[in-house]
């Protein structure tokens, strides 16, 4: 799994039925804690109700297809395309960039009878070329050790200004662009560009699809009842310009991109995750988080140590109790909370035992809904570059 | 001298002993500061919120646009603008707006946005600054964005909707869900749709009314050029031809502040008249206690209570008073505004188009409020506090001397205000500007209540030998004595009623001069304002139909005009109207030149002439024969373009003729058909009219029918005439509305002056009682008294009122709104008025003579007179 579980997960929902609604999502709680949280009962929204059920289902028959699946799956509640990368500019300077879009649908495919019980019973949509049940979201950020600018955007999904099309694919938020030549996602462009920072870069690939999980269903929870279809690409070879307050420079280096569907992400009583994509030597990457449960045992674990050639293996709390341990060594407090920013990290039956730290602790996306997110640094075993996610605190 | 803390505080506590006895008096005091903070504030409150409303105006559920794109032909702008500006990254909004109507053949008007953009357009708080709201509206995005016919609309407003539709809400034949979200969220009265439903709803496939953009607001040009050019640049790399798109910037709402600034200095004006009017009713009480305690000040006084001390005390007392009458009346005036508001925000929603934000209030207000009340109250009551603290001691506890020289300052009161009224009718001849005409109009104000103590004391002095001697004689005589206790009471009324009448004399006389030039105006059977798509199809229907026998057409857009070349820089934004040549000569009425020849319609019809309405002609002082040019009539294609090259290049116009126009509060020119396609301006009409020889129902339905259009963008003559009556007594309900509030404080302030008079006169009653008059005798008695004074008092308010009425018509609102208005006397409107003061009269001389009967006898006797 790659980005967003849990918290984040939860908070994009409700960005998502609640920002959209006309609201900004409150970085305090309703208890008046300093958490980063929504305000309104979670449980309501992702329990597996009725209305979660209507929705398309993550399911081990579902095999993944390419290019089918680079595209769009409307039935399931969220789902997003999401890159990070670390580069170096000419000068030698470490930047990270992250650049994610995010579809929400709004209603479930099959609209329940209940909903038409009112008065209105005989009132139904009529086909407009902007009536519509999905939205995006997307996030841009780019990171330097001194430096860490954000910025997002919203729309309904409308073919003219936010979509993802199939031949040339491309991914699509007004002038925020992932752009292909034809359906495969590779070679392409990714433009973004906001008021304090912009980046124009050139994605490419060669290397095979990494299916997350089980061929691509990845479990959230010991039991494997919460789950998501899950795929990566670590490899990706990247050059291009970025610009940060009119200054331009030329960058180069690797990138990362996740893709991820389903209809329920968390349990009720997961608080949060870590997630790190690591960039291990020149041939192996890792991808690993934690999803914190309420007690620290009852965290659950699970990484994904992958090779170029697309093979891989899979550890998690439910196959390998105990095997992987992460712990944070390292806080950095932000105006609104604390974050983990350095960990130790041991993988024993893989002889990994690295330290990462971030390259700019202060990495906090202050958007509609508030996260960390930045590129680390690794040393020990293995040493390189990687990216982190820290939700929920 | 010296002042000393313990007795000032000795006299207050005296003072609040004597309140506490007297707890009329100091109800009277607080009762008039009061009223008038609550006037006050009431209308100031209106007024600011109405003002800033017009310069943070923000798109529905959005912030506030920094440009707006029109489309050039008026048919409403692509949306394919709209994804170009998405594509660029430019921050824009589509949006569209309408009218439906429902069965009933009401309309309504609804907007329409991409919800989606607004919402996440809103003012960014992100998590650094966010105290975001707990409670957090939902506006339901997934049905409106799935294209079902829902509208969003205040929740404040849906009972007043329902109410009135009894049931569904069903608009151009399709029912529509009433989705209310919360007033907070600034919907105002107006009714949005997603775009995917208000594109079908209003019949506007394909289309946009305007798009909004919202780049950061700056002022400098440099900027705002900029954030131009990238506008077009995005335009003209999606393929779209620019020139074809007018972009507006925001002015943060400075023309409609313009446009409505007479509007609101007229209720500011009315306000201040109140505010006035409440502040005679506590200087009369704060006169009426001082003068009760004389005897009390001097036994302080001979006790060894300095005289400063003293005047302290009193000071003191009356800020006291002041500061707790401003609070109460302050949170009163706020509850004032939250009624007066909906009815401000109907009028300038309705004339302007202006939207009003939700109510706000700022404690600044509170503080003006207070303030001015004090000083009025302190500079009103100084003489007063002065004449007390010169008191000599040795008059003891005599009773105070009752006729002072009264007559001598009936005499000066009355020699100023001819003063005032000459000088003032000598400087009305030099006004143009309505600002100074409601100065003077404020000086006659003041001059006319001085008038009265005069005029019924000479009215009673004519009317005593007409009197059979004895009681009768008694009765008159003894009016004239009561003059001067009553006389500041009676001028509040007098006040009141003239504001009154006059106000009568121009609303009726307005109806009467809108209905006159409303019969003159509509010639046709039908007018129809289609959706400006429909338009050509609408037209070839009407052509092609045998029993139309004239389509008649109106051309209009947006402008600008500049006065000759000898001041570039100021531009007047006006409407740019042409229609055919038949209907221009037999529906524009002229109010000069006076004698219209061949040879004036000939320079017309060749495009040497332009008319010009009374309002634009007014307002910026533009006569006939004045030398114009307007920024689309120039031979530069691009409009864009408003740089002085281009102003220079354009031709210049000479006014030919100046028109009214009471339909209209902007400038309106119109120029002539064939001019209209020389300059290559919107070709489509916006509007047709229609003569038909049949049932003009029929003709509605096959419009209905075949063309598909909504009943709400068809009217016939008849009901134009209803809905602009309807709409411009609209204008004026605020106005009389404040008018009759003021006439309702002056007739508290009546009662009170009554009251305390009755009482005060409690004595001298029971004397002639002791003497034999029997009670009813008595009430009579008293009650005539009062009749003579308020009889003689509406008298003196008839002239008085047909002078405000006469000023108000041919000085402010001609100046202020431009509009010629024939005056015209209205009898019972006058008699309700003075029918009400006399009611007003009678119910305040009962009540306190009632409680008078029911004393004692030797305690009436007992109680010291005035």
């Amino acid at each position: 799994m790659r980005g967003l579980n849990s918290k984040l997960t939860k908070m994009l929902l409700i960005t998502f039925t609640l920002m959209l609604l006309g609201c900004q999502p409150s970085t305090e709680s309703s208890e008046g804690t300093s958490k980063p949280a929504t305000g309104i009962s979670m449980g309501k929204l992702l329990a597996a109700d009725e209305t979660l059920l209507q929705y398309s289902q993550v399911s081990p028959a579902n095999t993944l297809e390419f290019p089918q699946d680079h595209q769009p799956h409307e039935g399931y509640r969220i789902e997003w395309w999401y890159i990070t990368a670390n580069l170096t500019t000419q000068n030698g300077e470490a930047i990270g960039i992250q650049w994610t879009q995010f579809r929400s649908a709004l209603s479930s495919p099959t609209p329940p009878k209940a909903q038409s019980t009112d008065l209105h019973n005989n009132i139904s949509p009529k086909q407009s070329p902007w009536a519509t049940n999905q939205m995006f979201m997307a996030h841009a950020a780019l990171t330097s050790k001194s430096e860490h600018y954000s910025a997002e955007k919203f729309s309904r999904s409308h073919p003219q200004f936010a979509q993802v099309s199939a031949n040339p694919f491309a991914i699509y938020l007004d002038n925020w662009r992932w752009q292909s030549h034809n359906n495969s996602p590779f070679p392409a462009s990714l433009n973004v560009e906001s008021e304090q920072f912009s980046y124009q870069l050139s994605l490419n690939s060669q290397s095979p699809w990494q299916l997350q999980g089980e061929q691509g269903l990845s479990i959230k929870s010991t039991d494997g009842k919460v789950a998501s279809h899950y795929y990566s690409q670590p490899y990706i070879n990247v050059s291009g310009t970025i610009n940060r307050n009119g200054k331009t420079d030329i960058v180069s280096g690797q990138a990362w991109l996740d893709r991820e569907w389903s209809s329920q992400l968390l349990t009720d009583s997961q608080q949060g995750w870590d997630w790190f994509s690591i960039r291990l030597d020149e041939k192996q990457t890792l991808m690993m988080f934690r999803l914190r449960g309420e007690q620290p045992q009852d965290s659950f674990y699970s990484a994904r140590l992958m090779q170029a050639d697309g093979s891989g293996r899979n550890i998690t709390s439910a196959s390998h109790p105990n095997d992987i341990s992460m712990q944070p060594i390292t806080w950095h407090t932000s105006k609104n909370t604390r974050y983990p920013t350095g960990w130790k990290i041991d993988i024993d039956s893989e002889n990994i035992h690295i330290t990462t730290q971030a390259l700019n602790p202060n990495s906090e996306m202050l958007l509609s809904t508030t996260y960390w997110e930045g590129p680390i640094q690794i040393e020990g075993t293995h040493s390189g570059m990687g990216y982190m996610e820290l939700t929920g605190y | 001298m010296t002042l000393s803390l313990s007795l000032i505080k000795r006299c207050l506590v005296v003072s609040s002993r004597h309140y506490r006895q007297a707890p009329i008096q100091a109800s009277a005091i607080l009762l008039g500061i009061m009223l008038a903070v609550t006037l006050l504030i009431g209308v100031k409150a209106t007024n600011e919120n109405a003002k800033q409303s017009y310069g943070e105006t923000t798109e529905l559920l959005s912030q506030r646009a920094s440009f707006y794109l029109t489309d050039k032909d008026q048919t409403g702008i692509d949306e394919a603008a709209y994804f170009a500006l998405r594509q660029a990254g430019i921050p824009a909004l589509a949006v569209i707006e309408g009218i439906a109507s429902d069965p009933q053949g009401r309309s309504w008007k609804v907007n329409g946005s991409d919800i989606m953009a607004a919402v996440s357009m809103q003012p960014h708080q992100n998590g650094q600054s966010s105290k975001a709201k707990q409670t957090t509206p939902a506006i339901p995005l997934q049905r409106l964005l799935a294209g079902y016919p829902s509208v969003v609309i205040s929740d404040n407003l849906i009972e007043r909707i329902n109410a009135l539709t009894q049931g569904q809400l069903i608009l151009n034949d399709i029912p529509v869900e009433l989705i209310p979200i919360e007033a907070s969220l600034g919907l105002g009265n107006s009714m949005l749709a997603d775009i995917s439903f208000a594109q079908q709803l209003l019949d506007m496939p394909g289309k946009l009314s305007y798009i909004a953009i919202f780049f950061p607001l700056d002022k400098s040009p440099s900027v705002i050029d900029s954030q131009r050019n990238q506008i077009i640049a995005a335009l003209e790399q999606a393929g779209f031809d620019s020139r074809q798109v007018l972009i507006d910037n925001q002015d943060d709402g400075e023309s409609l502040s313009a446009l409505t600034a007479s509007f609101h200095l007229n209720l500011d004006a009315m306000s201040m008249l109140a505010f006035v009017v409440g502040l005679f009713i506590a200087y009369n009480g704060v006169r009426y206690s001082l003068m009760k305690r004389q005897r009390l000040f001097i036994q302080l006084l001979q006790m060894g209570v300095g005289r400063h001390n003293l005047l302290i005390a009193l000071i003191i007392e009356i800020i006291c008073l002041v500061i707790v009458g401003s609070i109460i009346g302050f949170i009163m005036g706020l509850q004032l505004s939250q009624w007066l508001q909906p009815m401000v925000a109907m009028t300038l929603e309705q004339i302007y188009g202006a939207k009003l934000l939700p109510g706000l209030w700022q404690w600044q207000w509170f503080a003006q409020g207070l303030g001015l009340t004090l000083v009025a109250s302190l500079g009103a009551c100084w003489p007063l506090l002065l004449q007390l603290s010169r008191m000599s001691l040795a008059q003891g506890a005599q009773r105070q001397a009752q006729l002072i020289p009264y007559e001598k300052l009936f005499k000066q009161q009355a020699l100023t205000a001819c003063i005032l009224l000459a000088s003032t009718a000598i400087l009305f001849n030099f006004t143009s500007q309505y600002k100074h005409s409601l100065i003077l109009l404020g000086i006659v104000t003041i001059a006319i209540p001085l008038l009265l103590p005069m005029t019924i004391s000479i009215g009673v002095r004519l009317l005593l030998p007409l009197m059979p001697k004895g009681l009768w004689q008694y009765v008159v005589a003894e009016t004239k004595e009561i003059i001067a206790p009553l006389s500041l009471a009676m001028m509040a009324i007098l006040l009141a009623l003239c504001a009154n009448i006059s106000m009568n004399t121009l609303v009726g006389s307005f109806e009467v001069t809108l209905k006159q030039w409303l019969d003159a105006r509509l010639h046709a059977d039908l007018y129809i304002r289609p959706n400006p798509n429909a338009l050509l199809d609408v037209n070839a229907f009407l052509d092609a139909e045998p029993k139309v026998t004239a389509v008649y057409k109106q051309w209009m857009t947006e402008a600008k005009l500049h006065r000759g070349q000898s001041n570039p820089d100021s531009s007047i934004p006006i409407n740019l109207v042409s229609r055919d040549f038949y209907s221009i000569k037999n529906t524009t009425v002229f109010k000069s030149p006076d004698n219209l020849d061949e040879s004036f319609w000939s320079e017309f019809e060749q495009g040497k002439n332009v008319f010009i309405s009374e309002p634009l002609s007014i307002k910026y002082q533009l006569n006939i024969g004045d030398k114009i040019n307007i920024d689309k009539l120039s031979k530069t294609t691009n409009t864009l373009l408003s740089t002085p090259v281009a102003q220079a290049n354009s031709e210049m116009f000479t006014i030919g003729g100046i028109y009214f126009d009471y339909g209209n509060p902007m400038g309106e020119l119109i120029i002539s058909p064939d001019l209209w396609q020389h300059y290559h301006l919107p070709p489509n009409p916006i509007s047709l009219a229609v003569d038909y020889q049949g049932d003009n129902e029929l003709l509605q339905q096959a419009l209905i029918s075949q063309q598909g259009l909504s009943s709400a963008s068809m009217y016939s003559q008849q009901r134009i005439k209803d809905e602009a009556i309807k709409m411009f007594t609209k204008t004026f309900s605020i106005t009389v509305v404040l008018n009759s509030l003021t006439l309702l404080v002056a007739a508290i302030g009546l009662f009170s002056a009554c009251m305390m008079l009755t009482q005060a006169r409690l004595a001298p009653l029971a004397r002639l009682y002791a003497l034999g008059v029997s009670r009813k005798q008595l009430r009579i008695m008293v009650t005539s008294q009062m009749m003579l004074i308020v009889l003689l008092t509406c008298l003196l308010a008839l002239p008085m009122g047909a002078i405000l009425g006469y000023l108000l018509i041919n000085k402010v609102t001609l100046q202020a709104f431009g509009w010629t208005i024939a005056m015209i006397w209205d009898w019972p409107a006058y008699g309700r008025v003075v029918m009400i003061a006399m009611l007003s009269c009678l119910v305040s001389v009962a009540l306190p003579l009632y409680w008078q009967t029911r004393k004692p006898l030797i305690s009436s006797l007992q109680q010291e007179t005035l």
